[in-house]
Parts: C-alpha cells; sequence; structure tokens
C-alpha cells in the first residue's frame, strides 16, 4: 500500500507484483477509501466498540462505488 | 458502576491514539494501565485484547510493545507525517497516510514518503481530508498484493 510518482515509477519498482495492474487507485480516489464516515471518528471515545465494525461494510460500499468491486480489492477469495 | 470489558477497551484504545497524536509515539501499556487507573498486569492483558478488537494493528513480534496502530505507526515507515511543521509522526503505509488528516482537525497534514522506484520525494499534503498540494501531480497509490489474508502477503507491504 504505496504511493509512487506515478504508475510507470510503480512498475519499475522492483518489487512490484505483475499481477496487481488492478491494484493501482488515483490520489483522490484513494482519499476518499480512507476518508469514508468511520475515518472521521478515530478519536471519539466509542471508536473502537461502535465505528471501526462498520468499516468494512463501507469500504465495500466505496470500492464497489469507484468501480474497484474485485477480489483483490474486496479481499475475497478469487 | 465498573466499566465493562467494551467500555475498558475503548477507552484504552482512545488513550492510544491520542497519544499517538500527542507525542508520536505509542505508549507502553504501564503507562496506559496507571492513566486508566488499572493494575499494569491488566493493562497488559487489556491491550491484547485491543489489538485483537483492532487487526489492522500490531504488537511487535514477541513483545507487548506497539508497533502498528493505524493509520500511525510506533516503528518508523517511510511515510513521515508532518503537522505545524513538525515532523513527528509517521504512517503505516502510503495509504493509512492518506487518513490521518482525520487525526488533525482543522490542521494541514503533510505526507512526504521517497519513491521506492527512484528514491525521489512524493509529497502530498491534506486537510480535513481534501488534497490540497500533491508533488509531482501523477502521485497515485498501488496496492501489490490485494486485499485479505489468503494472498499471503500482508497489504500494507
Amino acid at each position: 500500500m504505496n504511493l509512487f510518482r506515478s504508475e510507470e515509477h510503480a512498475r519499475r519498482w522492483a518489487q512490484f507484483n505483475p499481477a496487481s495492474e488492478v491494484g493501482f487507485i488515483s490520489l483522490p480516489e484513494l482519499a476518499g477509501f480512507f476518508g469514508t464516515e468511520t475515518r472521521r471518528h478515530m478519536l471519539d471515545a466509542d471508536y473502537l466498540s461502535v465505528w471501526y465494525p462498520k468499516r468494512a461494510a463501507e469500504r465495500r460500499e466505496y470500492v464497489t462505488r469507484i468501480g474497484k468491486a474485485v477480489p483483490f480489492w474486496l479481499g475475497t477469495a478469487d | 458502576m465498573a466499566d465493562s470489558q467494551t467500555q475498558r477497551m475503548d477507552r484504552m484504545f482512545q488513550r492510544i491514539m491520542r497519544g499517538l497524536v500527542d507525542t508520536g509515539r505509542p505508549p507502553h501499556y504501564a503507562e496506559l494501565a496507571r492513566a486508566l487507573g488499572m493494575g499494569v498486569e491488566d493493562g497488559r492483558a487489556l491491550l491484547h485484547a485491543v489489538m485483537s478488537a483492532y487487526p489492522i494493528g500490531w504488537l511487535h513480534p514477541e513483545t507487548d510493545y506497539i508497533a502498528s496502530f493505524p493509520p500511525l505507526n510506533g516503528l518508523p515507515t517511510q511515510y513521515r507525517i508532518s503537522v505545524r511543521g513538525e515532523q513527528k509522526w509517521f504512517a503505516q503505509c502510503g495509504f493509512e497516510a492518506t487518513s490521518a488528516t482525520w487525526l488533525f482537525p482543522g490542521e494541514a497534514v503533510r505526507i512526504d514518503a521517497p519513491c521506492l522506484d527512484c528514491g525521489d520525494p512524493v509529497t502530498v499534503e491534506m486537510r480535513d481530508g481534501r488534497l490540497v498540494w500533491v508533488d509531482p501531480p501523477g502521485v497515485v497509490g498501488h496496492l501489490n498484493h490485494g486485499f485479505g489474508p489468503s494472498r499471503g502477503r500482508p497489504p500494507f507491504l
């Protein structure tokens, strides 16, 4: 889960996984993915019990919305 | 009335996250125990319960030291986080780095990292979740192994 100067830089990375062509995400989409509602409550007194458990569903909804509802992004079996 | 285990875990979670934000390093369980008014060993057990409930973070292997508590990291990474011109935080990974903005409401939060291909800088500045500066403009995120345990590599790498 890294930031690169461009897709070309990522592909030249010595550890680039050839099966990860599907693994690119634009920075605005990434900021949205890691800025969903639960993320805004990380300092709340009830984050662990109330907000964190909602995160998986929230992430699924977001990756679906940006067209990445594939096992690689969903964390489901291929 | 005594706190329930859920309440105790919430309180410890908040202490850890707030401690990271305030100091740039995760607290030790003995410090957490004192702050929460419990015995040291009870604090250690509660820390393990919190980490089990928050498995995207982890303790350093074979220790009770908090290594990672996303979005921030106790162990230094290449993702340096600066606020008010002060760099004292690290993000767990490049993706979590974009979430650090939510820990510093109203502040400009800057991410600096070397590109893993060339070593040249990648800089992103955010405020309240908005991207306010990106250099170079083509910065992208990349997930190398996919989410989920079945792929055999931690996705944060």
